[in-house]
């Protein structure tokens, strides 16, 4: 009998039953990772995963998560277990402490069997630039098709049914887009709901604690165990938390919700065009009030340079203490200047190093105006753009993306709409700290593909009601690579 | 040609928290290198900061000690560069709204008082420290964090006795206010000069020279004295002023060139993301400032309403840790005056001679007031103090057991000793006629008998009066 | 806007500690060619330059500060395990000219 392809809920209960053993299902969870053919992960943690369940406390057995693997993304600082972000600049880094993320699970009884490969540093979309190389997609067994990223390894293992969860990160839409690619449920809960302490940044100000599930409820089970203060991060927020599982049967009559007509228009799949209207007449016929909205096209277009701009100028900055001095691999000089300067040329890509110039660049006295603080009033504007649709509706749904998973050596066009707004739009919910959802919509040729439901601040719960009747209606859940389609 | 030296000054003091800016890393001196230091303060990937409540009050109080507009919204930007010492290798920093803004500080010189305007003040942390050896430094994070305020003045200071004045100033308003120890030798108050020659009577400023490396307060009159007369010749022989960094050499008294200033550094300052605004109540920032320790000056008043003067005040104020110790114990109501008498005397003496501080002083003010208050009670005399005192020193035992253990208490009670100074005039008469015949010396004989039949124990005060009562009654 | 050059990139680059291949420099110039244009465009945006730039994501002002209690520090092995090199209890570098 395998579990690790059931849900949360469904694994939980086996337990209870006495039908499987957390150690069984850790022995489950490391010899699939030792079978992965994706190329999901950097680090296996065998040993540290059977010790903790040695020393798992039987009494806190009705926590949901008891016992159950979880892999973690590379980016999040894990006591004792190598943390790399997949970069070379921290090759062999053994952090001595966990993310706050880390301590919520272990805590609640889940058990981390691996760290997942990602871009690297949590930067690029693609799944193809960590130090490992590319990661692939579950559905796809000619292995040419990515995943996407820039949480790849987290996609891949749950997507796979690997492990029934796993934990990435969210800048612009680093778990959300891979959700789509991957038929899984990609939850990027609001700015400053989950600490990030331990988190190694990319963008402070967009980065977000984000996981995959392979249904709604097993989102709305984790957000139970991640959400709260934690003093340790300064943007943590003080609002209270909610049982976010409460509101998971709520009706979505009378609830209003927003298509952005331009990111419809920019979008040129029929298939996935089809399935989303489809869903629609599904909602609407369940009472849903849904609408097309309009939002200033060119505001849409900016969201993607914005989104560069920013990401880029805090992420050289986040960086920056990656210098071969206090920790990671540190290359000779002759100077502390040519240390770090020979250690940081060979340690990072080409694609970070373009990255870090074109923050580096853009936080210049002379250029910061034109480029780093026109960003950030350009932000304002977008933010206030979809907020104006939040004064009326209570979510805006949308395709998460124009297309299935792109090939491995696919490229895109930088100036076009379907580039611009429909591929790159879903960062305006990390410039809002909008709570946002991705979930499986359909298929084209056994490719999966997602629709994206975003909400106000804080109110993950609405989402979470809203997005559990549009899984009812698509009846796409629990779905795994390799025994579905 | 007359030339006039515009001064500013850059003061980075350390502060004297019991943890880190943005962490709970404990700050200490003098501990193992590595030892005082958490994840935060060494930059490991995904630490984040948290600023130190106690360290925004003691901005606040400072600021408001300046006189400065105090920012009710606390931002903190990045300041960007790459150096060995700097661990995340950005400083959190309040670039653009520094807490304190637009104050003064009168200072007074031998030319009088002068108002220096001060610029901004701000908080900030500090960087490890680096040890050099001859081919090698070495990090210590131990300083890795601890939070720093820097006040920048405005060029309003002309000579190196200003600029001395205004730091000591400095120095014992956050040593007052105990926001640090402002001790330039150990370098938790550290003090950059920017200085420039003009011809007196213009407006435009000459090049600016930056001094660096000053640990003490004589240093930084003494390397503004030179800059001054060393760019004065240069002006007056027609040369030109380099934009540079200079250092103070302290066996030549000179200041020599450590780096001719390029151009102006980018830092690529930028809002912290991790900090979001914080917003000070009114009522904090009130709080704050109300139960703030009291300032130098406030104290002088208060102790000059207590009787003292001037300048035995200021014996007392020289020391902060003095002052407290005196402002200690009077609160036993012991008279000031006398108190302020001992420790400016007695108790200094010890200290000097002991060469400690009055911190690691063995008796407690409370045990110190308690003697001075046997002396107002007149149950010691005043020799008899200085030998309770002696034994106090070695060991802090309370002086009312002393006297007990000594038996020697002294017979202050009129009732007794109106009846034995009954007695001894009854027995010499002959002294009283002498008394009333001119001769004064009798009436110490008298005084000298009854001290014979008490052992010495009779208040002198006390029996002298009740004699002279004794006699006249005759 | 001024054009992007080259040297203008390598010196940024270096700046922040790194140098990379020319064809790199290449790719980056004509990726800057793309993000300049963007950029342009979104200056011509209405109102973008009367807007308050936005730093986070929503209004997060708050008033809390953390209590001045120290906790323990790392144990020093630990601290320093992660680096290259370390002398007597302390990360060594080569001799650092001011």
């Amino acid at each position: 009998m395998k579990y690790m392809n059931l849900s949360i809920t469904k694994i939980h209960e086996a337990i209870l039953k006495g039908e499987v053993t957390p150690l069984e299902l850790v022995k489950e969870a490391i010899e699939a990772c030792k079978k992965d053919d994706n190329n999901s992960f950097e680090y296996i943690c065998e040993k540290e995963a059977i010790e903790r369940v040695d020393k798992l406390d039987e009494s806190k057995k009705d926590s949901l998560l008891y016992g159950i693997p979880v892999v973690i993304k590379d980016n999040y600082s894990t006591k004792d277990i190598p943390t790399t972000g997949s970069s070379n600049m921290l090759n062999g880094y053994v952090p001595i402490f966990s993310s706050e993320v880390v301590l919520r699970l272990e805590k609640a009884g889940a058990i981390v069997v691996a760290k997942a490969t990602m871009d690297e540093l949590a930067m690029g979309g693609s799944g193809t630039t960590g130090h490992l190389g590319i990661t692939y997609n579950p559905w796809d067994k000619s292995k040419t098709h990515l995943i996407g990223g820039s949480s790849c390894g987290s996609a891949s293992s749950v997507a796979a049914g690997i492990v029934p969860f796993s934990i990435g990160s969210d800048t612009g839409d680093s778990v959300r887009k891979p959700a789509s690619y991957g038929a899984l449920v990609g939850f990027k809960p609001s700015w400053g709901r989950i600490s990030r302490f331990g988190l190694f940044p990319f963008a402070t100000s967009l980065d977000h604690v984000a996981y995959f599930t392979r249904n709604v409820e097993d989102s709305a089970i984790l957000l139970n165990v991640l959400a709260g203060r934690d003093d340790k991060d300064f943007s943590s927020s003080f609002k209270p938390v909610e049982d976010y599982t409460a509101r998971l049967n709520e009706s979505v009559k009378g609830k209003k919700i927003a298509v952005i007509k331009e990111i419809m228009d920019s979008i040129s799949n029929t298939s996935i065009k089809e399935a989303f209207n489809k869903n629609i007449a599904a909602l609407k016929n369940l009472g849903a009030i849904v609408e097309p909205v309009s939002i200033d096209h060119k505001l849409l277009k900016a969201i993607y340079p914005t989104y560069i701009i920013i990401s880029c100028a805090e992420s050289t900055s986040n960086n920056a203490n990656l210098d071969g001095v206090k920790f990671g691999p540190r290359e000779s000089g002759e100077s502390f200047e040519e240390i770090m300067t020979n250690t940081r040329s060979k340690g990072f890509s080409r694609l970070i190093k373009r990255r870090f110039v074109i923050g580096g660049y853009s936080l210049l006295k002379e250029n910061q105006d034109e480029l780093f603080v026109r960003a950030q009033k350009c932000r304002r504007l977008i933010v206030d753009a979809f907020n104006k649709v939040f004064e009326k509706y209570d979510a805006i749904y949308c395709p998460a993306s124009p297309k299935v998973a792109p090939l491995v050596s696919s490229d895109s066009d930088a100036l076009s709409d379907e580039y611009l707004i429909a591929d790159n739009y879903m960062a305006f919910a990390n410039m809002g700290g909008f709570p946002s959802i991705t979930l499986p919509l359909g298929f084209e040729d056994n490719l999966p593909f997602g629709g994206n439901l975003t909400g106000k601040p804080f109110d993950e719960s609405g989402v979470l009601s809203i997005a559990k009747v549009i899984e009812n209606c698509t009846g796409l859940k629990d779905l795994v690579a390799k025994e579905g389609k | 040609m007359e030339f006039e030296a515009v001064i500013g000054l850059e003061i980075h003091v350390e502060m004297k928290t019991k943890s880190k800016m943005f962490s709970s890393g404990p700050v200490s001196y003098g501990e193992d290198p590595n030892t005082e230091v958490n994840v935060v303060d060494m930059g490991f990937p995904g630490v984040m900061p948290v600023v130190n409540k106690q360290a925004v009050i003691n901005a606040i109080r400072v600021s408001n000690a300046l006189h400065m507009s105090i920012d009710d919204v606390v931002m903190f930007e990045r300041k960007n560069y790459f150096y060995s010492d700097l661990p995340k290798g950005y400083q959190i920093t309040q670039q653009f709204r520094p807490i304190g803004s637009n104050g003064y500080l009168i200072i007074t010189t031998s030319q009088g008082e002068r108002k220096i305007g001060i610029e901004r003040l701000h908080m900030e942390e500090d960087t490890c420290k680096q040890l050099h050896s001859w081919d090698f430094s070495l990090l210590d994070y131990n300083r890795a964090g601890i939070p720093l305020i820097e006040i920048v003045s405005r060029p309003d200071l002309r000579t190196g006795e200003e600029a001395a004045k205004y730091v000591e100033k400095i120095r014992s308003i956050v040593s007052f206010l105990d926001v640090s120890d402002g001790k330039m030798e150990e370098g938790s108050l550290r003090c950059d000069v920017n200085i420039s020659l003009r011809e007196k009577g213009t407006e435009k400023f000459g090049t600016k020279v930056e001094i660096k490396n000053l640990n003490s307060i004589a240093n930084i009159q003494k390397a503004i004295d030179f800059e001054i007369s060393r760019q004065s010749i240069i002006l007056d022989f027609g040369g030109v002023i380099e934009q540079e960094t200079r250092r103070f050499d302290e066996g030549s008294k000179e200041t020599v060139l450590m780096r001719v200033k390029t151009d102006a550094v980018d830092y690529k300052y930028f809002t912290e993301p991790n900090i979001a605004p914080i917003k000070l109540s009114k009522e904090f920032i009130d709080e704050a400032i109300r139960t703030s320790p009291e300032l130098a000056e406030v104290k002088l008043e208060r102790y000059k309403s207590l009787g003292l003067n001037e300048y035995d005040s200021n014996l007392l104020l020289a020391d902060k840790d003095i002052s407290n110790y005196y402002d200690e114990a009077i609160i036993s109501g012991a008279n000031p005056k006398l108190l302020a008498n001992w420790i400016i005397g007695d108790v200094q003496s010890v200290l000097n001679k002991d060469g400690i501080s009055i911190k690691s002083f063995k008796v407690s003010p409370s045990l110190l007031s308690e003697l001075v208050l046997l002396i107002e009670q007149g149950k010691v005399s005043n020799k008899q103090a200085r030998e309770f005192f002696a034994k106090m020193i070695e060991n802090p035992i309370s002086p009312k057991k002393l006297l007990e253990e000594s038996g020697t208490s002294l017979i202050s009670d009129e009732d007794t000793l109106k009846a034995i100074v009954k007695e001894v005039v009854d027995a010499n008469e002959q002294s009283v006629i002498d008394y009333k015949n001119g001769k004064d010396r009798a009436l110490g004989f008298i005084v000298g008998q009854i001290m014979k039949k008490t052992q010495g124990k009779a208040n002198p005060g006390l029996t002298s009066k009740l004699v002279l009562e004794e006699i006249k009654r005759r | 806007m001024k054009t992007v050059t080259k040297e203008v990139l390598k010196t940024t680059a270096n700046k922040l500690m790194f140098d990379m291949s020319d064809e790199q420099y290449d790719h980056l110039v004509s990726e800057f060619d793309i993000l300049i244009k963007q950029m342009n465009l979104i200056g011509e945006i209405e109102g973008v330059d009367t807007a308050e730039p936005m730093t986070f994501p929503f209004d997060v002002t708050n008033d809390y500060l953390r209590e001045d209690v120290a906790t323990a520090p790392e144990n020093k092995e630990e601290i320093l395990k992660n680096s290259a090199d370390v002398v007597d209890g302390q990360i060594r570098l080569p001799k650092v000219v001011k």
